[in-house]
């Protein structure tokens, strides 16, 4: 009589996940090499810059300066409104030239900048030939509201031309 | 009394990959969501300084002076920008804007003129916004003409300046 022998009990080790490991492994090398965390220019988020179809990438950010230029009437108008009060009237010197902040000498966060203080100081200029005397190649960013109006604008080019800024770029963004 | 029959066979399936499986998943959804692949900004590039009312760029010596296409912008409570340029006006709007351009390309091109020793100096008004400036900025870029004989390449304008303002 042939004893029958029994298909040993099989135990399964459930679904074989290797292979979504190998993908999964892939792709997380893919977006650790092409994310950009962590890239600190100083750009302020509330800006709101021009819409244009044209422009370029700048790939090395590290040799970048990004100024932020708002408009003074509507900072304090957002400083109001985030503080539940009305807007204070600005004196004139304020009124007639733009706030400009941006990461200089050194610092982590952008600090304001004048482009002529009260005293006569023209700060803005001064920081800039004092940057571009350690970097001739620095690329300036210029990161301003779409509405603002030229006449705020033009007081940071001529501050960045007195600095003998060779690199200017308008950022903007895409439609 | 218990008797055992042929031995149990037992199938090793390695370690359990549950758990290193949802770790990794967790760390791909975070590399996904921190990460940025360089955001919809673009920036539009200039070399030359803002030029002084009246002045003109530094000339080397030997070197000869670029020519200037002086380009007004006032501001249109209606079309948001008026543009005028030498004999041409037009209002905001971008097609029209190119336009204008365009035929000052073939102008400068019918006299011989390389668009490449042009400067386009945009003279905005004080009280014109920024995104009309930077429109009628794109627009002289974005002009082009299609080659003469003997050249491949088209005519565009590739200097755009500013100046301060009136």
């Amino acid at each position: 009589m042939v004893r029958r022998r029994s298909m040993p009990e099989m135990r399964e080790g459930g679904v074989n996940v290797t292979p979504l490991i190998d993908i999964v492994m892939c792709l997380i090398i893919f977006f650790m090499l092409v994310a950009k965390i962590g890239v600190a220019t100083g750009a302020d988020e509330t800006i709101v810059p021009p819409e244009t179809l044209l422009g370029s990438r700048i790939e090395d950010m590290g040799n970048t300066l990004t100024l932020n230029v708002r408009d003074p009437a509507k900072v304090e108008q957002d400083r109001a409104a985030a503080a539940n009060e009305r807007p204070a009237p600005l004196p004139e010197f304020r009124r007639e030239q733009p706030t400009v902040t941006a990461i200089v000498e050194g610092g982590t966060e952008p600090r304001p900048l004048w482009v002529s203080s009260p005293s006569g100081d023209r700060e803005l200029a001064r920081v800039l030939r004092a940057v571009v005397e350690k970097n001739a190649n620095l690329r300036i960013i210029i990161r301003a509201d779409f509405d603002i109006e030229y006449r705020l604008l033009e007081q940071v080019l001529m501050a960045c031309a007195e600095a003998r800024v060779k690199d200017y770029n308008f950022e903007t963004k895409s439609p | 009394m218990k008797i055992k029959g042929a031995k149990q066979v037992h199938y090793d399936s390695g370690p359990n990959m549950t758990a290193m499986v949802d770790v990794v998943m967790v760390i791909l959804v975070f590399l996904m969501l921190a990460g940025s692949f360089g955001g919809s900004w673009h920036y539009l590039t200039s070399n030359l300084p803002i030029k002084a009312k009246g002045g003109g760029g530094e000339v080397k010596p030997g070197e000869v002076q670029d020519v200037t296409l002086d380009v007004r912008i006032d501001p249109d409570p209606t079309y948001g920008f008026r543009v005028r340029c030498g004999d041409i006006a037009t209002v905001g709007e971008a097609a029209s804007l190119r336009n204008a351009f365009e035929q000052k390309l073939r102008a400068y091109s019918a006299i011989g003129t390389n668009p490449e020793k042009i400067q386009v100096v945009l003279s905005p008004g004080r009280s014109v916004k920024y995104q009309y400036v930077v429109e009628v900025y794109q627009q002289a870029l974005l002009a082009e003409v299609a080659a003469p004989a003997g050249q491949d390449k088209p005519l565009k304008f590739t200097k755009v300046a500013f100046q301060a303002s009136r």
